[in-house]
């Protein structure tokens, strides 16, 4: 308060900080937080919004189209689209407009950090390098699961509306609900895992972009080849290099659906019944997931 | 309670040892960390922070110990590192808020602080406006904001005049002073160059190729160093001459002789020697010795012994 007498009104001089101080969760909350509204660009410069909120309507796309659709015609809406088809490959969209998310972002979320060197901020302050990692990780899941689950709730409201006993529609739906959340929850985890783990590989934002796309475009095709050509079960393990594809497989596995997909679909070819799916899906999260943390641990600043 | 401790304090990388077996310990205050470039000096605030595992030995902060108590350390203390470290994209005012409740400000209290902490280091309505735009002396007073935006006990300070011109200097250290002696929180702080160090810090450690060569209080450092120098009209050698006759440390050179302070009243000899050598006086002073003559490479032998 010395700064009061030397003269300057403007100047209130250094005051110590007497207030409550939170603990190490609600530090790591607030950056989980903060990653995720500039996961969607929020608090930033409009050009920072367009790609991720661009990607959230591409993937509400065919939900937008059905219900615009519902409004206009009388259709018969018995399940036009299936709350469990919406995130499978069965609509090119939704699972598209994901992965794309997660190349665009995640490279954000980690790459800003180790571009502008922020990273030694983070780490010279109460929480642990984990706590970074694991915050940085959350965000990603929870922009990945507001984009799954948005077309969901559109679809879903959007069908109860339409029909003529909306709380008829929701006591026959209601069993979709639990289906609908844990199916969007391991697609978000999934997505995040692979995107995180790949990002934090390097900080130059394009790099790190096309480092998430290509397994997503190259191991279809490997997959595709493998689970088509080599007729044995080697070749059927192929179908879980195809993320596209054990996406589908635990989806459908959440909500007990046996879709028809046709006759050669390497779905119906690989033959695994939709646990496995589901356990390789959450295996590979773990693993990915124990490789970001481990990466941050070691990182030499 | 020693703010710093070391003991045998080592840190090895593949081809180079960054500090070897490094023992320290200093008191609260303004401590000045000095070294050539590439002494070490980073490396020991990293390791003081638990951002780097030390390869041997111990250091306490604040009375803990680095290894198993860093959470707890880096929650009280501040560091402004000496890199670039801003995001562009960001104004000041969200960046440092951010950072304050990352270190567990509740978030109106960290919206205050980070607004009086701006004020403090002297940006003002510029805070609002993204860091991308800001001069590099803005950039360090934005640094300096978040290290000090949760009230540390400790901060430290990583070169932070590095890349400022010399009123961005002086600011950036009058800041530091203000910091260190009106408030209360201990400062270390690394630099190169001794003047500074000398002008702000109450103590020092002079490290070189990862070895401690000295620490101690400044003043210790510079007491019973000074020294007189005498312009005359005429031959100063002659005038070092009949000096060191009479028992004095002197030599001369062209105008300028430098006498040392030691002996029986150098003043009443220096005018008498004048007046024999029919010397005329231009100008005599008295010239406190610098942390920059002590370790001077080229520094007077008969100096750095009384050191």
């Amino acid at each position: 308060m010395s700064e009061r007498a030397a003269g300057s009104i403007y100047d209130l001089g250094y005051r110590r900080y007497e207030g409550r101080r939170l603990g190490r969760w609600d530090a790591v909350f607030s950056l989980y937080v903060h990653g995720l509204r500039a996961a969607f660009g929020l608090g930033r410069r409009t050009r920072s919004k367009v790609f991720p909120m661009g990607l959230a309507v591409v993937a509400a796309i065919p939900a937008l189209g059905y219900l615009m659709a519902a409004a206009f015609i009388d259709i018969d809406i018995s399940d036009a689209i299936g709350a469990e088809d919406y995130f499978t490959s069965t609509f090119f969209f939704p699972p598209a407009a994901l992965m794309l998310f997660v190349a665009a972002v995640a490279p954000e979320l980690l790459g800003r950090d180790q571009r502008h060197a922020t990273l030694p901020l983070y780490f010279s302050r109460g929480l642990s390098r984990q706590d970074y990692a694991l915050a940085r990780y959350a965000s990603m899941a929870t922009a990945l699961l507001a984009l799954t689950l948005l077309p969901q709730a559109l679809l879903f409201f959007g069908n109860a509306l339409v029909v003529d006993s909306f709380g008829g529609y929701f006591q026959d739906e209601w069993g979709q609900v639990g289906p609908i959340i844990g199916s969007s929850i391991l697609i978000s985890l999934f997505f995040a895992a692979i995107g995180m783990v790949i990002s934090a590989q390097s900080g130059r934002r394009a790099f790190a972009t096309i480092g998430v796309i290509a397994p997503f475009v190259f191991l279809p095709i490997i997959s595709g080849v493998l689970v088509g050509v080599v007729e044995n079960f080697i070749g059927r393990l192929g179908v879980f290099l195809n993320p596209f594809f054990v996406i589908d497989g635990f989806t459908y596995w959440f909500f007990d659906a046996a879709p028809d997909l046709g006759e050669g679909h390497p779905l119906n070819t690989a033959d695994f019944a939709g646990g496995w799916y589901f356990f390789f899906a959450l295996a590979l999260t773990a693993i990915a997931v124990a490789l970001l943390v481990r990466h941050y641990g070691r990182r030499s600043l | 309670m020693p703010l710093i401790e070391t003991y045998a304090l080592t840190k090895q990388y593949p081809r180079v040892t960054a500090l070897n077996a490094l023992d320290i310990n200093v008191e609260p205050g303004i401590i000045g960390l000095v070294g050539a470039n590439g002494a070490g000096k980073s490396t020991l605030i990293k390791i003081l922070l638990g951002l780097l595992p030390a390869t041997r030995g111990k250091a306490r902060v604040l009375d803990m110990d680095v290894e198993t108590e860093g959470r707890a350390i880096r929650g009280l203390v501040g560091y402004m590192p000496e890199h670039d470290c801003l995001p562009p994209d960001l104004s000041a005012t969200e960046f440092v808020a951010h950072l304050a409740e990352v270190s567990g400000l509740p978030r109106t209290a960290a919206r205050e602080r980070t607004a009086e902490t701006l004020r403090h280091v002297g940006l003002f309505e510029e805070r609002y406006r993204e860091i991308g735009g800001y001069s590099t002396g803005m950039k360090q007073r934005v640094k300096l904001a978040q290290a000090l935006v949760h009230d540390p006990r400790l901060i430290f300070l990583d070169e932070p005049t590095n890349g400022l011109d010399p009123a961005g200097r002086e600011e950036m250290l009058d800041l530091v002073r203000r910091t260190g002696r009106e408030f209360g929180i201990a400062v270390l702080m690394s630099s190169h160059l001794l003047g500074e160090i000398e002008r702000v810090c109450d103590s020092l450690i002079v490290i070189d190729a990862g070895r401690l060569v000295r620490q101690g209080a400044v003043a210790e450092f510079t007491a019973g160093l000074g020294s007189l120098e005498v312009e005359v009209e005429g031959d100063a050698a002659a005038l070092a001459e009949a000096l060191t006759a009479r028992g004095f440390e002197a030599r001369g050179e062209g105008f300028l002789a430098h006498v040392g302070l030691n002996g029986d009243d150098p003043y009443d000899a220096i005018r008498d020697c004048i007046v024999e050598l029919e010397l005329g006086l231009v100008r005599l002073e008295q010239r406190r010795q610098t942390l920059e003559d002590i370790f001077r490479p080229d520094a007077d032998e008969a100096v750095a012994e009384r050191v």
